[in-house]
């Protein structure tokens, strides 16, 4: 996969690059206006994350100028701008998401797979991981040929995981994933544990290697053995 | 006291004094006045009787004519001395006592001394003082009604720009950004403190509006490190190299900054909706928004053994969406978390509102429960929910109120007013 990461904020950005670098995805950035919007006319993205607030420009104009360009490319906007105005100008414009800073990593990875996924392959939305199969549009599950029958949070989870194979996840962002932000959870996410210990057991008996590991109580981590 | 009313009350007292010291004086100088004519009537009618005496030598005859009586009377050396008194007389023509003005004065006629005494009814003239007092009575009258008159509407009109510009004061609300708009008078006072007004709510307007802006850029500006932050956490994590000590640290963070950012999103939110930048209107069946709200918490109605009871009727709102949704998860999220393990939240719609009870400790009544950050020494809460919750109803001009009995925890939406 080839993403372009539009972001001004140098730390930011690397945590971004460094999340999404390796298994197969190339990333390159852009600081400013000037430079993405070179990028942009150049070259073909499977999905751009695009900051708004940018030196020498406003992010919106990159939209418009990817519609002039007849561009496929995914957009996902990254704003520090919680603003209704914004996210429908920026779903209007073209963009394919909108997510609020702060997020976590993990997240932004679950929406730009999303993107991609839906980009790609046209409808046939389909994640492979080893013997697991997963028909996200179908929602479909199917391990070595055996369906395998999760509820509709297993499912978002198992999707989650996925998007973010080997790399630890916190409950907090798997909370935040499934019941949306805006719900005021208490900050104890044991509940969470009931649906992850289900869904692995559900995956074990349909003869799925254990991929599921708790990683120092903060999350889980989903990945080979 | 109405600034109008003390000015009556001042006008008309003064005006009362000074028009009853006006009557007295008036009163005084006619009644002198008309005495001393009836005195110069008497002198002539004397003059004409010591007349008639010295060129006829005899008395004339008493008379009784007109309101006039002339009576003699021979003293016998008695020394009488010329002199004007007020009596009572007979008058036989209207066969009554009347008062009379007398005039006692002495002649001399073959030797006799003979007290003539000539007698002037004052009749007439106590009539012209009592239609001179009327007439001066009814113009202090007809004086002071229309001086009540004037006040009344001449006052009142002059005033009503000064009430205009104080009830659009009242209704300046900082918020809403309006003016207060200019009052046309011609009555320079009022220009002044129009002009006044109008400053000040410029100024006060202006104020506004940089702290607004500038809570604006310092929220958007503290969102960006907060991400740095949470995305190096992220990062961090993916290190894989910690104790389970540095594990436990690692999530104290993450919850911190959690925390951080919810607060943050929480306090612009309040901004957004007390600014009104929450334009959306929609049709919301509150009752569907409410199911798919409990199913939303089913897991952590389970965690804490919560039982759940609705009795909801199908109702229409109109209202934001977005704000609707944040309004519910606030009380589902007060519910459950106040709540005691094994209890019970109770929720209720009908059309004129929602309450949304709940099992807890029974704490003090809270009557600062929904300012902001007020919140109770065991909430781990903090303390915006039911401050959004408030400012929504205030938005769509709901009411909520709250009452606890016995542990038992209501909030109710009214949403009449």
């Amino acid at each position: 996969m080839k993403i372009l990461v539009i972001e001004d904020e140098r730390a930011l950005l690397e945590s971004i690059l460094a999340y999404f670098t390796g298994e197969g995805n190339i990333c390159e950035y852009a600081s400013d206006f000037a430079a993405a919007n070179e990028k942009i006319s150049l070259y073909s993205y499977d999905c751009i994350l695009l900051d708004l607030g940018l030196p020498g420009g406003e992010g919106l104009e990159l939209l418009t100028r990817l519609k002039q360009l007849k561009k496929r490319d995914g957009v996902l906007i990254i704003s520090a701008r919680h603003s209704l105005d914004d996210k429908l100008m920026g779903l209007d414009l073209g963009a394919d998401d909108y997510l609020v800073k702060p997020f976590h990593l993990s997240e932004l990875k679950a929406r730009v797979s999303a993107i991609i996924r839906r980009k790609n392959f046209d409808g046939a939305n389909v994640i492979i991981f080893n013997e697991i199969t997963v028909d996200v549009s179908a929602m479909k599950i199917t391990v070595r040929g055996n369906q395998v029958f999760l509820t509709k949070k297993e499912f978002d989870l198992l999707v989650y995981f996925l998007s973010n194979r080997n790399k630890v996840v916190t409950k907090n962002a798997m909370a935040e994933h499934l019941w949306g932000d805006e719900m005021d959870l208490s900050d104890d996410f044991d509940f969470i544990y009931t649906h992850v210990k289900n869904l692995r057991k559900k995956l074990l008996e349909a003869g799925a290697a254990d991929y599921l590991r708790s990683v120092y109580g903060i999350g889980y981590k989903f990945g080979d053995v | 006291m109405k600034l109008s009313n003390r000015y009556n009350k001042a006008n008309i007292l003064t005006s009362i004094v000074v028009l009853i010291i006006t009557g007295f004086v008036y009163y005084v100088v006619i009644h002198f006045i008309l005495t001393e004519k009836l005195d110069r009537d008497l002198a002539v009618e004397e003059n004409e009787i010591n007349q008639y005496i010295n060129t006829y030598h005899k008395l004339p005859l008493p008379a009784s004519y007109l309101d006039q009586q002339i009576s003699y009377k021979t003293l016998n050396g008695v020394n009488l001395e010329r002199e004007f008194l007020n009596t009572v007389y007979f008058n036989p023509k209207e066969r009554e006592n009347e008062p009379g003005r007398s005039l006692v004065t002495v002649v001399h006629l073959d030797g006799k001394t003979i007290a003539v005494t000539i007698t002037k009814s004052r009749v007439e003239s106590e009539n012209l003082i009592r239609i001179i007092l009327l007439i001066t009575l009814g113009i202090t009258v007809i004086l002071l009604i229309s001086l009540l008159l004037i006040n009344r509407f001449v006052l009142n009109r002059l005033w009503r720009p000064f009430y205009s510009i104080l009830n659009r004061m009242k209704a300046f609300e900082v918020t809403r950004m309006d003016t207060i708009e200019q009052e046309p008078t011609n009555i320079d006072e009022f220009n002044e403190l129009n002009k006044s007004v109008n400053a000040m709510a410029e100024r006060v307007r202006q104020d506004y509006k940089e702290l607004k802006s500038f809570t604006d850029n310092a929220s958007h500006e503290m969102m960006t490190p907060l991400a740095v932050i949470n995305s190096k956490l992220d990062s961090l994590l993916q290190t894989e190299s910690f104790t389970e000590q540095q594990g436990a640290l690692l999530e104290d963070i993450y919850h911190a900054t959690g925390k951080l950012s919810r607060l943050h999103q929480s306090l612009l939110l309040l901004a957004k909706i007390e600014n009104n930048l929450i334009p959306d209107f929609q049709h919301i069946q509150l009752k569907e928004m409410i199911e798919a709200k409990t199913r939303q918490f089913q897991e952590l109605l389970e965690k804490s053994k919560l039982i759940l009871r609705a009795d909801l009727a199908p109702v229409e709102i109109t209202m934001s969406r977005y704000l609707a949704d944040i309004l519910l998860n606030n009380l589902f999220s007060n519910a459950v978390r106040h709540n005691v393990t094994g209890g019970h939240i109770s929720v209720k719609l009908d059309q004129y509102g929602l309450s949304i009870s709940n099992s807890g400790r029974a704490h003090q009544v809270q009557t600062k429960i929904f300012d902001r950050f007020s919140k109770t020494v065991d909430s781990d809460g903090m303390g915006l929910g039911l401050a959004i919750t408030k400012q929504i109803c205030n938005l769509y001009g709901f009411r909520i109120d709250y009452y606890e009995e016995s542990g038992e925890h209501t909030f109710t939406v009214y949403f009449g007013s």
